[in-house]
């Protein structure tokens, strides 16, 4: 516990803490939607804005904390003209953030340190301004989830029907998609850009696949999340790895062993049903 | 009879051919009526656009908001398919079906023992009280249009909207669902408009049926309304 001296690492413990209960509570969500890819979209949208901070000399977390949000508007704007193949919007999207990116980050010189750090995650890129920024998304994000929990799920199951109920769900999308990009430009810090989408989806593909209800579901993908952001900013301060792909890493282990495990089990309750059927037979 | 919904004219198509043109129809409050016509005639688009969930490209669809006592009317609305019933969505049964009851109050109006009550009665009604606590992926193709009817009933609506809801039932229960709703039209006085391919059987419980027959080679509309066996008078 030795590293918890350090105020860097506590911060990065108290960032990755709330990023990973926010960002698994939105995956299970976004999962559900059939918008996993929305959040990978979104960190390559945030890196323009992070790209464009850099080179105006704003703030770059603020910066791509702007764009993040914008592009989740614009997503949602061409995700309903291509209602059909709604996954075009996050390629239109997701191509014009990085080309953005691209552009801006070759005209930037001599700051290449600062982009990786972006891109990859660094705990020691987590300043007391980021962490500010956590706070607020995670005030903003618990508030969204608690009062719209019900709308959220009626959504998640069927829009139409949710239409019908008599939901205003266009603008719900909106703050959602508003939510979604808080939580994965916030998230940048910690995980870096090309392994955001990792904390928002594995969590979630873990917990959809064991639990049996839907608040069994979100309480499953929080704590997947916490396990897998603490153990990773653990083992990336022992090994000196990269937090981002360190907690990616043992994320997917989670979900390799967790699908292991949930064969294992239905493996042998089917071979005890057919042995207890077969003695039942045998008797009668 | 209050008009509840009202069609003059409307014409629509998802590309520039017209799938729906010239369709003219009213249903009343308290009318069991079914709407028939062959695959891709465009049933479903007819529902759609009837709930507001399609713009027309032509004509006037006008669905009643409200009810004479000035409160607002309730619609529940059962697709063909909800295809997060395939994805393994991680919801129970009666999680899906107490969803009903959302519309109720608030979004945070906690449910009081009367909404339980009236979620039971409505997974009775189905024959699914017995599998609440079953995962809904588990759940064969006729069961999950049972919990969609239960969902529906147990939001006790003014105006039922149901679009092949006995799509992978048996025989018994078809029979049991066109039994209820004739049920919830009889005693409650609600409102029922249902898409079939099962007119035959669905007939002696019919007010009406609206056809939807071939205008041209892609294009339907002209509904012929036919008087059912069952009709209790309303339609005339």
């Amino acid at each position: 516990m030795g590293m918890l001296h350090y105020d860097f690492m506590q911060r990065a413990f108290w960032a990755g803490g709330i990023i990973a209960v926010l960002a698994s509570t939105l995956g299970v969500y976004l999962m559900l939607r059939r918008q996993a890819l929305i959040a990978d979209m979104l960190s390559h949208v945030s890196l323009a804005g992070v790209a464009a901070g850099t080179y105006l000399h704003i703030n770059p977390s603020l910066a791509g904390f702007v764009v993040a949000i914008l592009g989740a508007i614009a997503v949602e704007y061409v995700r309903r003209s291509y209602r059909t193949f709604s996954e075009v919007s996050v390629a239109i999207i997701m191509v014009c953030g990085l080309s953005t990116a691209v552009v801006l980050m070759s005209l930037i010189k001599g700051t290449s340190k600062s982009l990786s750090s972006y891109l990859f995650g660094s705990v020691v890129a987590v300043n007391t301004s980021d962490l500010r920024i956590m706070i607020l998304v995670a005030a903003a994000g618990a508030l969204f989830f608690f009062f719209l929990r019900r709308p959220l799920y009626q959504i998640s199951f069927d829009e139409e029907t949710a239409q019908t109920d008599g939901l205003p769900v266009k603008s719900i999308s909106l703050l959602f998609s508003v939510m979604t990009g808080m939580i994965v430009s916030a998230a940048m810090p910690i995980v870096g850009v090309l392994l955001v989408s990792a904390l928002v989806i594995l969590p979630a593909a873990i917990a959809v696949r064991i639990a049996y209800s839907f608040n069994a579901a979100i309480l499953i993908a929080c704590a997947v999340g916490l396990a897998g952001v603490f153990s990773g900013l653990t083992a990336s301060y022992r090994l000196n790895t990269p937090p981002g792909g360190t907690i990616a890493l043992i994320l997917l282990v989670f979900l390799v062993s967790g699908v292991l495990l949930q064969k294992a089990i239905l493996r042998v309750y089917r071979n005890r049903v057919k042995h207890e059927s077969s003695i039942r037979n045998y008797y009668t | 009879m209050m008009v509840l919904l009202k069609m003059d004219n409307v014409e629509f198509g998802y590309s520039e051919i017209p799938c729906l043109q010239d369709v003219s129809l009213q249903i009343s409050a308290g009318e069991f009526v079914a709407v028939t016509g062959p695959n891709g005639s465009s049933k479903s688009t007819l529902l759609k656009l009837a709930l507001g969930l399609l713009r027309p490209k032509s004509g006037e669809v006008k669905l009643q908001s409200g009810k004479p006592d000035g409160t607002k009317l309730k619609v529940s609305y059962v697709p063909q398919h909800i295809a997060a019933f395939n994805s393994g969505f991680p919801s129970r049964v009666h999680e899906f079906v107490r969803s009903g009851r959302y519309k109720e109050g608030s979004w945070l109006r906690r449910l009081t023992p009367k909404d339980h009550g009236i979620v039971e009665q409505a997974l009775r009604d189905v024959g699914m009280w017995e599998m609440r606590g079953r995962r809904i992926g588990e759940l064969s193709g006729g069961q999950k249009q049972r919990i969609c009817m239960a969902r529906a009933l147990a939001s006790e609506p003014d105006l039922f909207v149901l679009d092949e809801p006995t799509a992978g039932m048996d025989q018994q229960s078809r029979n049991a669902l066109y039994a209820q709703m004739r049920r919830q039209v009889t005693q409650y006085n609600r409102t029922v408009i249902m898409v079939t391919h099962e007119q035959q059987e669905l007939d002696s419980f019919l007010d009406r049926t609206i056809e939807l027959t071939r205008k041209e080679e892609d294009t339907w509309g002209c509904c012929t309304t036919t008087l059912c066996s069952g009709h209790f008078g309303l339609a005339e």
